[in-house]
């Protein structure tokens, strides 16, 4: 009995010392993780003859990350938000990458596109200075957020100024042709994920900053595929071209006591002119229109860093101007102007609460050939984790 | 359009010729140099390089606040930076250095 619980003791310790000694906890080459961020808020808007106020469920963003080796890596984002009493689901991103050496890093998948910079990189809410994206931008925006494909991308370090590119081939684009949805015939759908015709859109972004301590950045990005209609059908060889201008400036400016935040873009779109069909009393009449749109914006945020309190120096200033023109002789022919102001607290670098108020002038869109005055107060509280 | 869409897919496909062959050349000396060591010391010595924490304050600050190298443990912030390396097109030296910093300060 003596030596049976001797063996046992000996089995049970030693296991544990030998695990306890031999298990260096080292991490492992593979790594998961999982980031994100998440926002909530409250919303007040007055359209003039509509008024709304509501809270906002929580929108949760969780991005999925694993390192495979120091050169390969999968990466995705969900997306889940409460809205019209149902939680809607997307997937933002999933594409595998592989760094091919210093400069070029391939991609495959579905990836944010390069188009500018506001849907790649400053689209989160936890890094959008205000609580929504400018005109131009989101469900009837003009300018595309991601796509299907492949991509390489990369950056050159010239000595003190960087050059950072991209170059990529998705399915492209899909052209309402208004047989389904004739309020939106003649534009362009970008959630294309089973490609309609042979054409691919191609497309890339070219980024310099010019000066060695990256406070400047200038990017042109352009986009264009030849076909954008549906296979056999009259639109198929409709063809697009999209291009963009971007700027960026961040700076701590010690005159001015903090850092100095100015971001623009400018959206073009350019998709050639077919012949669509409405319903005008039980007569189907035939009409067509030069199909160009364009959207900007322009912010300027200001920290007071370099206050000397706490309080003060977590607050943010921000101011936005945004702009949007769809065709002429549209269904959606539209001209928007948007101002919007902020002021923000960061509770920590990724933590913000942003209060903001916004006024919209819309002429045409969808709702109705009038001009419309939309004022908006925000109220969100953003976490990046 | 299918003029302007000749025009940008031939743009592509001289940048990606461009950028292969750029990339993909050799970075060494055709000839080797021996400079004296006195000389190779001194050029070492008065070489001016950005540190990881000036690039970690101005290249994330592109597009948010700069994070706290607290926040993570070095394993995550490998996993991180290989992220925001292909995401925000950083260089190599750029992702590297902010690394090694982020690494030694947290």
């Amino acid at each position: 009995m003596k030596k049976l619980l001797v063996l046992l003791i000996a089995v049970v310790f030693g296991g544990q010392m030998y695990g306890q000694t031999y298990n260096t906890f080292e991490p492992s080459k593979t790594q998961f993780m999982i980031r994100g961020y998440g926002h909530t808020g409250f919303e007040y808007m007055d359209s003039g003859d509509e008024t709304e106020s509501t809270f906002l469920g929580l929108a949760y963003a969780p991005i999925f990350l694993y390192k495979h080796s120091d050169r390969l890596m999968f990466e995705a984002e969900l997306e889940f938000v409460l809205e019209g009493n149902q939680l809607e689901t997307g997937l933002e991103y999933a594409d595998v990458m592989y760094v091919l050496n210093k400069n070029i890093t391939a991609r495959a998948g579905k990836f944010l596109l390069p188009f500018g910079t506001f849907m790649e990189r400053l689209h989160p809410a936890w890094i959008n200075r205000l609580p929504n994206a400018p005109l131009g931008y989101g469900h009837d925006g003009i300018a595309p957020s991601s796509g299907i494909g492949v991509e390489l991308r990369g950056a050159f370090d010239l000595g003190g100024p960087t050059l950072n590119y991209s170059v990529y081939a998705t399915n492209g684009p899909r052209l309402n042709d208004g047989s389904d949805e004739p309020e939106e015939a003649g534009m362009l759908r970008f959630e294309n994920y089973e490609d309609t015709n042979l054409a691919k859109a191609y497309g890339g972004r070219l980024g310099l900053l010019p000066f060695s301590d990256s406070s400047t950045e200038i990017g042109f990005s352009a986009y264009s595929t030849s076909d954008t209609g549906e296979q056999d059908s009259e639109y198929e060889d409709v063809g697009a071209f999209l291009f963009a201008l971007d700027f960026s400036f961040v700076k701590q400016i010690s005159g001015l006591g903090g850092v100095i935040d100015v971001k623009a873009q400018y959206n073009n779109s350019n998709v050639d002119t077919a012949t669509y069909f409405e319903l005008e009393d039980d007569i189907l009449e035939e009409y067509s229109f030069d199909n160009q749109s364009n959207s900007f914006y322009g912010q300027l945020s200001y920290r007071p860093t370099m206050a000397s309190s706490d309080f003060v120096k977590k607050l943010e200033f921000v101011g936005r101007y945004s702009d949007f023109n769809a065709p002429e002789g549209a269904e959606w022919e539209e001209k928007s102007v948007q101002y919007a102001f902020g002021l923000n607290y960061w509770l920590s670098w990724r933590s913000v609460i942003k209060l903001s108020y916004q006024t919209t002038e819309t002429e045409g869109g969808h709702d109705g050939d009038g001009l419309t005055n939309t004022d908006g107060l925000f109220v969100h509280w953003a976490i990046g984790f | 359009m299918k003029t302007i869409h000749k025009i940008v897919v031939g743009v592509i496909v001289m940048t990606i010729v461009g950028i292969t062959a750029v990339a993909c050349s050799s970075t060494k000396k055709g000839y080797t140099d021996v400079p004296d060591t006195a000389t190779a010391a001194a050029e070492e010595e008065f070489k001016i390089e950005k540190s990881g924490a000036q690039m970690w304050g101005e290249t994330c600050n592109r597009c948010h606040i700069a994070p706290s190298p607290a926040d993570y443990n070095d394993t995550d912030w490998e996993t991180i930076s290989l992220h925001m390396r292909v995401r925000a097109n950083l260089t190599e030296k750029e992702s590297n250095k902010i690394l090694e910093f982020l690494k030694s300060a947290n």
